[in-house]
């Protein structure tokens, strides 16, 4: 009997038309079913959610860190016995070393002015015979530096302190180099708990697959018995799993969100009494579109799996 | 149009179904198989469909012997073939309409001809009036009719039934039957398995009798 041609002309039109046919009925499908389908995507929402708040936590003590209009200084005092010109000479000196960005020479006379103006002792210094303040040199070192802080920190500090006239090096960054470190231990941290809840989800949404597939046995087997093929079959059930996954990611991007409002005004506050500049910052779109394609892949993997066992088992005599 | 040489099935639980079979049927040829429960008619037809192998012989259907055709190439190879159960296999949740059409869809033709080739059907069988109800509304007779549209609705060169008056009445039985032979008439090929003597003897078409293989 050969080939048969079917009036719907091309392959790639007949696959096309295959596509939406399946497109159509498996959204048709999560739409007309029932509550645990509703508790299955808001199991792989809450799911989903947690990894991505935990990102954006992150990115959001990263952004603190980073912030340029405040890059962290060391404060280096100079030794009573030396005059502003002995300073001024080894600040520029210490201006060359490569790890520098800049340093900054704040002369005894005019820190006890600021001093004076900040702080209202004006009273209390007047009583002074001279001035208590040193000379200090204020070293801004190079971002990257504090960007990626090692030993090269404590060597530069080791070496600051070993010149004569520096009495005390005082590290402003020190915090930064500790969250940093902190911070990366939480990268860590992150990428674990979200490669275990995509596990999740790819369980959770592989088992329903599954329980799809028990529940449409006689489709199949009817499908088969005229002639659908394997293919034709699996459809369905793979677009059913990147729906899961896709509507998943956007009740999870919603929570995030919804979560994400509660917490702007509190630390707007927070920032302001610090004297801050620092918003708050959500997803962006691009990382947002990462999101919804994650978990629509975690959801066709999902699928993939549940299909590849559970379709030849459900397969007729052959 | 189908060719069984020397053909034997026997399955894994050590049970003969078909011993040394030998049989032809002509394209556009209309034949019985009967013979007692447990002969093996249903074997013979699920080898003609591919739905199981031989273990011993050949099974020729349409000049292609079937044990190689790939795996693959099974599916549009059913495609050619019409198959009617005793249990009408209907998928409840689908309107008449949409059982008819799953064999059209599978292949991929065009809504429009779909609507047209499903309508042909039903009319065929005399049930264009039910193409919107649900097969649970409709009656035994009314469902193995809607089954009998669905095999022959993409025009298949095999019509082959397993048993499809096994449920019904004798009225409904021969009506049945009738439909058959107006396809046959159409020039399928159709092969019916059916232990209704009295029925097939009406028909007066060739009658395969399958002799219980002695264990």
């Amino acid at each position: 009997m050969g080939a048969k041609y079917n009036q719907s002309g091309s392959l790639i039109s007949t696959q096309i038309g295959h596509h939406k046919e399946a497109i159509s009925y498996s959204l048709r499908r999560l739409w007309q079913s029932n509550l645990s389908t509703w508790i299955t995507l808001a199991v792989i929402g809450i799911a989903l959610c947690l990894p991505s708040s935990l990102y954006l936590l992150l990115q959001n003590l990263k952004s603190l860190t980073d912030d340029k209009r405040e890059v962290p200084t060391i404060s280096l005092f100079i030794k009573q016995n030396i005059s502003e010109q002995q300073a001024r000479d080894r600040g520029d000196l210490i201006q060359e070393l490569s790890q520098i960005d800049k340093v900054v020479l704040v002369p005894r006379d005019e820190a006890l002015e600021d001093f004076r103006k900040i702080t209202g002792f004006a009273e209390t210094l007047e009583t002074l015979d001279e001035n208590p303040l040193p000379h200090v040199l204020v070293v801004t070192p190079h971002i990257d530096l504090i960007a990626n802080p090692t030993d090269d920190m404590q060597k530069l500090a080791d070496k600051l302190e070993s010149y004569p006239e520096i009495d005390l090096v005082q590290m402003d960054l020190e915090w930064v180099s500790r969250l940093r470190s902190i911070l990366r231990i939480s990268e860590r941290a992150i990428f674990i708990i979200s490669g275990l809840l995509a596990l999740t989800v790819l369980l959770v949404i592989g088992n329903t697959i599954k329980l799809n597939i028990e529940n449409r046995k006689e489709e199949i087997e009817v499908s088969k018995l005229i002639g659908a093929s394997a293919s034709y079959i699996r459809r369905p059930f793979l677009y059913t799993g990147i729906w899961y996954g896709l509507f998943g990611g956007v009740i999870s991007l919603v929570l995030v969100h919804l979560a994400l409002i509660s917490f702007v005004a509190p630390v707007n506050e927070l920032a302001k009494l610090y004297g801050s500049t620092f918003i708050i910052s959500g997803l962006s779109l691009s990382t947002t579109l990462y999101i919804l394609l994650a978990s629509s892949a975690l959801g066709l993997i999902g699928a993939w799996i549940a299909v590849g066992r559970h379709l030849r088992d459900a397969s007729i005599a052959s | 149009m189908i060719e069984f040489n020397t053909v034997s099935k026997q399955y894994p639980t050590g049970q003969l179904a078909l011993y040394n079979v030998n049989v032809e049927l002509q394209q556009g040829e209309m034949a019985f198989l009967t013979g007692h429960s447990g002969a093996g008619k249903s074997t013979l037809l699920k080898l003609i469909a591919l739905l199981d192998t031989p273990s011993a012989g050949e099974v020729i259907v349409a000049g292609q012997n079937t044990q190689k055709i790939k795996l693959r190439k099974i599916p549009a190879f059913r495609r050619n073939i019409g198959m009617i159960f005793q249990d009408h296999h209907l998928l409840a949740d689908r309107t008449v309409f949409d059982n008819i059409a799953l064999p059209l869809k599978i292949e991929g033709m065009r809504p429009q001809d779909i609507n047209r080739r499903v309508r042909a059907a039903l009319d065929k069988v005399n049930l264009l009036s039910k193409e919107k109800q649900y097969p649970q509304m409709l009656s035994a007779g009314e469902k193995q009719r809607i089954g009998i549209a669905r095999a022959v609705v993409n025009k298949p060169a095999i019509i082959l039934a397993d048993e499809p008056t096994g449920n019904l009445d004798p009225d409904l039985a021969t009506d049945i039957m009738h439909t058959f032979k107006q396809f046959n008439d159409y020039g399928s090929t159709v092969l019916i398995a059916s232990h209704d003597h009295a029925l097939i003897k009406e028909m007066k078409k060739r009658i395969i009798v399958l002799r219980k293989v002695k264990t």
